[in-house]
């Protein structure tokens, strides 16, 4: 049967069209009632309704009660297409959570498409309101079950705590109940009260607080619409968590300032809000100081602030006055002691320090103090000083590394659960051997002299090498990459588990991989034990270094060698050894050092970043010291060929798919970011010039010359300043792309192949060059510019945070070295702000923060006696001067004081200030 | 003057009109369907093989009723353009004026030819034809002018030679034309008819009926002449007219086929009526439903 | 892809068909007494009329393309101003119905016995009452039906039926929605007693081993189109000859 849907829209220009859709009635869906087995999956057992039961909740209930809905007892429950539908309207998180459940069969969640059904269809009356009219439709699909159901004694209940919504229902003889009275009727699963979301009115009101209310959606469109509000997402600044910026969308708009409490109206990280401009002469500048929750929760700008604005033009500033989408998600923490364990009421303080307290409800807080646990935000009414939010599980105790480990995972959004099955299905055997089809298929070179050099205790080998001197004099360099799209075939489920991963994490004692350990650690791995599939670039070059020909295919290898860094550079060294291997490796050696100077000529860029590695105790597994990563030659050979090969790939990619490329690019930085920079370097007298990338590496090289009045490590801070400056490297897709360049390496056009293992983009590459020389089909998503460009996105977002959940690893372990430990060590102030100074230690490679405006024992001293000079980076505290650059010597100790943020202390010892070092 | 009513009808749904009552046991074939695989049988209109086919198959290619004559198959299509044959009576319109003939327009595929020779010019019958006559030939005929013709050749390419060469042909006036299907016209030996009731009908067998006073003289106003008596026609010949032009609009509708008996039963059947009366839907259903009564019992009479 | 799901997970479009079902189809044949042929075919919520002249001699403007052993097939078409959900007024001869209509005479060339009409013009107006998808193929089907009513000789019937790819699955018969989702779309005119395809048209980039499948699917959807398209044309047929007397 047809119907017809006519709906009225607004066209973005302001005009009115009728719009007429059909819509079909079916009389076949199936209501998913059939082939229920009850020993398998028992129904849920509730007090309040007598006989078995499938549950139907309602939309409002879906959205907010996520958490209820995914627990493991919650079963045989139906979700309406009507329910569905609004969902992914409302909030995409949350519709894709609801899809996961619905396709998981053991939860036995049934989508019944409601709308479509000729039993379950009605019209809409005129003047009914959609929700009105969403709402009838629940009911009357409701009242269709319960038909279903009546033969088989077993009852349809709806969800709903509207209350309008549950008389209407009851007054046409449904069984509505609202979610609270259910969960807490439920037998035997008491946890799930904890479970429960709050609804708004619930929570008690401080009287200290009163925000003002936010306007309604449809007011802040038309104030976007008409210019008066600004729309942008909110980010909250690192250094002070009252304190915030928020970038209109739109070109050429300036980033808005929102300062404090009040104006920040109840807004978190990341949400998109509408913002109102303040008038000019309330505009204010981000503060200088460095507020830290721990010491200061709650504080306002101080009055020095104050002063400041006096001098100097505020930048624009504004205030919340509505939110657009909230981007909420679970997080990571732990209770606050406070009260009595008795009490019910807690708040929670993410480990997140930009997201502010959380208040819950929860019986188990005796249990959950002393653990890491996940909550998630409900709501923030204007009357209460926290946002709401219920618990959803506990990690672990604080401290405990797995759990810590957990913690930075989670917060990073990193997927470490161990492969599911339809993963694991698509390996090979562990005996796998290769077949004799792919020998065929392939070139042998078997024979080849190649090795591999990795750092110590590797197990995914992604690459190999191998150098040959031909009769003509030219010489033969290979560079050889683990086939792991072999194994990995496209639209599989380790395809799209890798995908999503997008990179493999190296935590400091953990990694965690993208691929299983199979292909990462043995079948693909190139090591020296047997025959491997790989895939080579081959380049014909002479003794110059300067490329002839370049060719590409599918071969198989035996490496000889697998060593590390140190091994090899032995091998190069030792005049006795004159196997073909050890020759190749000279060749190589002095290859890459042609290759190096002539990309530093180009403009590359070599910045360092203090790495450092630490010695993990094997049988704890904390860390015993640390290592500050050496460079040797041998290093520098295999990223130059590495890059090398990247480069050639490239090319060869971009000619053949000159619109689906996948590439990888590194935006120029605006002059603008390297005035801290030049401002720095100029109080040592050093002039950089920032003009091109060729310039500033040279002026780098220069400052490396000893001078007066330089240490010599300074140029080596000067590089570790420089990398600040720059924008993140991103991978595209070269349709949608015009500028290719990648500024750091100063290279034309630059991608990622030689790590497949570990890097998802590589994957991608490898299937492009293979289509590229008939090696492998091609299938429709590897052609497609927009899938392939939102694949980027999402391996630019996994490169972060894996970035950020290795810095924090590092941090962890840090910690965990200098627990219990106090030690004197010699630092360099890296950055000069107003109250504080902040110092690298090169030993540990560790940046921390000496406060100026507290003393060693952390009680605050005031700011009276500090002069700041920002344009000459320096500051005068109690007569002492400290300039950027400066050695000092810092005192290192552990502060276990906040449990959830556990740091490290840095107390200046030399020069010694009154007051402020340790005695 | 007597006063006029406006009626307005909204649209309503169409009727099927199942006036046969028995089921003719006919071959009804579409486009594209087999007819018969023997290769025995010669194509007729409407049939066509695949040349390239190995297996003879005879396909239709429009969507009618079978016939078979012998070892001939021929599908009749329900509507076509009207196929001239030698002999066939055709009234049509002068479309164009050029150096020897007249093109006429004829409801077939191409337009028909009269010939300046085909025609009785005044002045008797073997007159030559002078080169002055090429040049006022726009005074015998000119465009628009509706004449009756006999079809005298068919061209290969089908288009049609007429001739007025008889007394019972010539240019056309003093009347009113309808426009049916040419499937409806029956072929009979005589299609000019002088009707009992005062009117002459030209049932043409391309479709165009004539309609018009039976004058004086035995023979038509087409004279064979070119000149159209001219004399205002009292009212009550026009209302047979009238009444004649509405009957038959009304068996056409109906696709009754046309010939002498029909159209006159269809007259009579319609006196009880007025005119204008015999155009409304209940009114003519019921004129046809009589006239087929009448036609079946005569040839339940007859056979 | 696109925020709409243009396929539910339970396997249901968006109008709640599945992927090979047709939308609702209704055609007449024989709208206009005045035509030689006309019919008129609603596809859902695209409705179309066809009005076929001829054959009759060629008008004056096509003089210059006589051919003596064919006849030529003059095709128009055109969009009414109210035909979609913005009201937009199209000047005849603009550059989509110019190339609509070529597409539709390019299509039933191939189809009409030619030959058997030398010197002779066959026209075909195809005027879009109102549209919503697949406007190529309504059109085809429309025509097909005026001229079975004209009685000119065709080898078969044209059918037509449109289908795109989603997720991986073809949809058949597209409506306006999913044609502008973005998804590549094939539209084929088949003859489907002879089984040849006639006509076919791809929008967008569909990839090398997909093309088979969408072209199986179409191919299919042009004979479920057909049968609809045969049972009209019968029943017409019977009603009119019942209408006839024989003697």
């Amino acid at each position: 049967m047809l119907k017809s849907k006519v709906l009225m829209v607004k066209t973005r220009s302001g005009k009115i069209l009728k719009i007429v859709r059909e819509h079909y009635l079916r009389d076949d869906i199936d209501n998913g009632l059939n082939g229920v087995d009850l020993d398998d999956h028992p129904m849920l057992e509730n007090d309040l309704i007598s006989s078995e039961h499938y549950i139907i909740p309602d939309t409002n209930v879906v959205l907010k009660q996520m958490d209820v809905l995914e627990h493991s007892c919650m079963r045989n429950v139906i979700i309406l297409q009507t329910v569905m539908r609004e969902t992914k309207h409302r909030s995409a998180p949350i519709y894709k959570r609801l899809r996961t459940i619905t396709q998981n069969k053991d939860k036995k969640f049934h989508v019944f498409t409601n709308e479509h059904s000729i039993d379950t269809w009605c019209e809409r009356r005129p003047k009914e309101s959609s929700n009105d009219y969403n709402d009838r439709f629940i009911r009357v699909a409701t009242q269709f079950y319960n038909e279903c159901l009546s033969e088989r004694n077993q009852k349809a209940v709806l969800l709903t705590n509207d209350k309008a919504n549950c008389d209407l229902a009851k007054k046409e003889g449904l069984l509505a109940v609202t979610v609270e009275d259910y969960v807490r009727n439920i037998v035997g699963f008491p946890e799930l009260l904890d479970k429960l979301a709050k609804a708004d009115e619930a929570m008690e009101v401080d009287k200290s607080i009163s925000y003002p209310e936010h306007l309604k959606l449809s007011q802040l469109q038309t104030g976007i619409k008409s210019g008066r509000f600004k729309q942008g997402k909110l980010n909250i600044s690192r250094q002070n968590y009252l304190e915030g910026k928020v970038l209109p969308q739109g070109e050429g708009s300036k980033e808005i300032l929102i300062q404090g409490r009040m104006h920040l109206n109840r807004a978190v990280n990341e949400d998109i809000v509408a913002v109102e401009m303040l008038p000019e002469n309330q505009w204010s500048l981000p503060s200088d100081v460095i507020l830290d929750v721990s010491v200061q929760p709650g504080a306002e700008i101080s009055e020095s602030h104050a002063e400041d604005l006096k001098k100097k033009h505020g930048i624009p500033t504004g205030k919340v006055v509505g939110i657009i989408k909230r981007s909420w998600r679970s997080y990571c923490g732990i209770l606050e002691s406070f009260g009595s364990p008795d009490m019910t009421r807690h708040l929670f303080t993410p480990a997140e320090r930009r997201i502010p307290r959380i208040r819950i409800e929860t019986r188990q807080a005796k249990l959950l103090i002393g653990q890491r646990i996940v909550v998630a935000i409900d709501s923030w009414p204007r009357f209460s000083k926290y946002p709401q939010g219920h618990f959803v599980k506990a990690l672990g105790e604080i401290g405990d590394k797995d759990t810590e480990n957990k913690v930075l995972l989670l917060e990073h959004d990193v997927a470490h659960e161990p492969f599911s099955q339809a993963v694991l299905n698509c390996l090979p055997s562990a005996n796998w051997s290769i077949p004799d089809e792919e020998l065929r298929k392939r070139e042998d070179l078997r024979g080849l002299p190649i090795c591999s050099v990795d750092p110590p205790g590797c197990t995914d080998i992604d690459d190999c090498l191998h150098l040959r001197e031909w009769t003509d004099g030219n010489l033969e360099v290979g560079v050889h990459i683990a086939d792991v799209t072999h194994f990995i075939r496209p639209g599989t489920a380790l395809d799209i588990e890798a995908r999503s991963r997008g990179t493999t994490v190296y935590l400091c004692d953990k990694r965690i991989d993208m691929v299983p350990e199979l292909l990462s650690s043995n079948l693909c791995s190139l090591r020296d034990d047997g025959d491997r599939l790989a895939f080579s670039c081959i380049w014909v070059m002479n003794h110059n270094a300067e490329i002839i020909s370049t060719r590409f295919c599918k071969s198989v290898i035996r490496s000889k060698a697998s060593m590390t860094y140190a091994q090899a550079q032995m091998l190069i060294d030792d005049a006795t050894q004159n196997d073909d291997v050890t020759i190749g490796l000279r060749g190589l050696n002095k290859l890459a050092k042609i290759l190096k100077a002539r990309r530093t000529l180009n403009g590359a860029l070599s910045l360092s970043s203090p790495e450092v590695r630490f010695h993990v105790d094997s049988e704890t597994h904390d860390p015993i010291d640390l290592e500050t990563k050496k460079l040797r030659d041998t290093n520098s050979m295999v990223e130059e060929f590495m890059l090398l090969a990247n480069c050639s790939v490239a090319e060869k990619i971009q000619k053949e798919f000159s619109d689906c490329a996948v590439l990888r690019r590194h935006p120029e930085p605006p002059k603008s970011n390297f005035d801290v920079l030049v401002n720095a370097a100029r109080t040592r007298g050093l002039e950089l010039s920032i003009n091109t990338s060729r310039e500033l590496a040279l002026s780098l090289d220069e400052a490396e010359k000893p001078a007066e009045n330089v240490h010599p490590y300074i140029s080596v801070l000067l590089r570790i300043l420089a990398t600040r400056c720059m924008y993140q490297a991103v991978y595209f897709c070269s349709g949608l792309e015009s500028d290719f360049r990648h500024y750091g390496l100063a290279a034309p056009i630059y991608t990622h192949f030689t790590s497949p293992i570990r890097r998802y983009s590589d994957i991608m590459v490898h299937r492009l060059l293979a289509a590229s020389i008939g090696a492998d089909s091609t299938f429709s998503d590897l052609l497609n510019k927009q899938e392939i460009q939102q694949i980027c996105n999402n391996l630019n977002f996994r490169h972060r945070m894996a970035q950020y959940a290795q810095r924090a690893s590092v941090a962890l372990h840090t910690q965990m070295f200098f627990r219990g430990k106090m030690v004197d060590e010699q630092g360099f102030i890296i950055v000069v702000r107003k109250n504080a100074v902040q110092v690298l230690i090169p030993k540990y490679g560790l940046e921390g923060t000496v406060f100026l405006d507290r003393d060693h024992q952390g009680n605050a001293v005031g700011t009276s006696n500090l002069e700041y000079n920002e344009d000459a980076c320096e500051i005068v505290a109690n007569g002492v001067l400290l300039k950027v650059f400066d050695e000092v010597t810092v005192q290192i100790s552990h502060d276990a004081s906040n449990i959830q943020h556990q740091r490290i202390n840095l107390h200046l010892m030399k020069p010694k200030i009154e007051g402020i070092s340790a005695p | 003057m007597s006063s006029s009513t406006i009626v307005i009808k909204a649209p309503s749904k169409r009727r099927n009109n199942p006036i046969y009552a028995h089921a003719s046991e006919v071959f009804l074939v579409t486009p594209g369907d087999v007819i018969t695989e023997d290769a025995d049988y010669m194509r007729g209109h409407g049939t066509y093989t695949n040349a390239g086919d190995e297996d003879n198959k005879l396909y239709a290619s429009v969507a009618g009723v079978v016939e078979r004559i012998n070892k001939l198959v021929c599908v009749k299509a329900l509507k076509t353009r009207y196929n001239g044959e030698v002999g066939d009576v055709v009234v049509g319109r002068i479309k164009e004026v050029q150096q020897k003939r007249w093109k006429v327009e004829t409801n077939s595929r191409l337009d028909s030819t009269l010939q300046i020779s085909s025609v009785n010019l005044p002045g008797g019958e073997l007159r030559r034809r002078s080169a002055a006559d090429e040049l006022t030939m726009r005074e015998y005929l000119k465009e628009g002018d509706l004449i009756s013709a006999e079809v005298q050749q068919v061209h290969n390419d089908g288009m049609l030679s007429l001739h007025t060469r008889s007394l019972r042909y010539g240019k056309l006036g003093q009347g009113c034309c309808v426009v049916v299907s040419p499937s409806l016209i029956k072929r009979r030996k005589n299609h000019i008819h002088n009707l009992p009731c005062g009117a002459t009908t030209i049932l043409a067998n391309n479709g165009y009926i004539w309609i018009s006073i039976t004058s004086g003289d035995a023979c038509n106003e087409g004279d064979g002449g070119f000149n159209v008596n001219k004399e205002p026609v009292p009212l009550e010949e026009r209302e047979v007219v009238c009444r004649l032009k509405n009957c038959i609009q009304c068996l056409a509708k109906s696709s009754v086929m046309l010939y002498d008996t029909s159209v006159l039963y269809a007259y009579e059947s319609s006196l009880q009526y007025q005119v204008k009366e015999i155009m409304s839907e209940k009114v003519s259903l019921e004129i046809v439903n009589q006239t087929i009564s009448l036609l079946e019992r005569e040839k339940t009479g007859d056979g | 892809m696109a925020g709409l799901e243009l396929i539910s997970d339970q396997g249901y479009r968006i109008d709640g068909r599945k992927p090979t079902e047709l939308r609702q189809i209704r055609c007449r044949l024989g709208v206009f007494t005045q035509a030689d042929g006309s019919s008129y075919v609603e596809q859902g919520n695209t409705k179309v009329l066809a009005s076929i002249y001829g054959p009759h001699e060629p008008s004056s403007n096509m003089r210059s393309k006589i051919s003596h052993d064919k006849c030529i097939i003059n095709c128009e078409y055109s969009q009414a101003s109210f035909s979609s959900a913005e009201r937009k007024h199209r000047p005849r001869g603009d550059r989509k119905s110019l190339d609509m209509a070529a597409h539709i005479k390019q299509t039933f060339e191939s189809c009409i016995h030619t030959t058997l009409y030398p010197r002779s013009q066959i026209d075909i107006f195809l005027q879009i009452l109102q549209s919503d998808g697949s406007n190529y193929c309504a059109c085809v089907n429309a025509a097909t039906l005026a001229i079975v009513d004209a009685g000119i000789a065709m080898k078969d019937y044209v059918c037509a039926c449109s289908a795109s790819l989603a997720k991986g699955t073809t949809l058949v018969d597209i409506n306006h929605v999913e044609e502008s989702a973005g998804c590549a779309e094939l539209s084929a005119a088949v003859m489907p007693k002879l089984n040849k395809i006639v006509y076919s048209e791809l929008n967008g980039r569909l990839h090398e081993d997909e093309i088979g499948k969408v072209l199986d699917s179409v191919v299919l959807g042009c004979n479920d189109m057909f049968a609809v398209m045969e049972r009209t044309v019968r029943e017409h047929v019977e009603e009119t000859v019942s209408n006839f007397t024989h003697s």
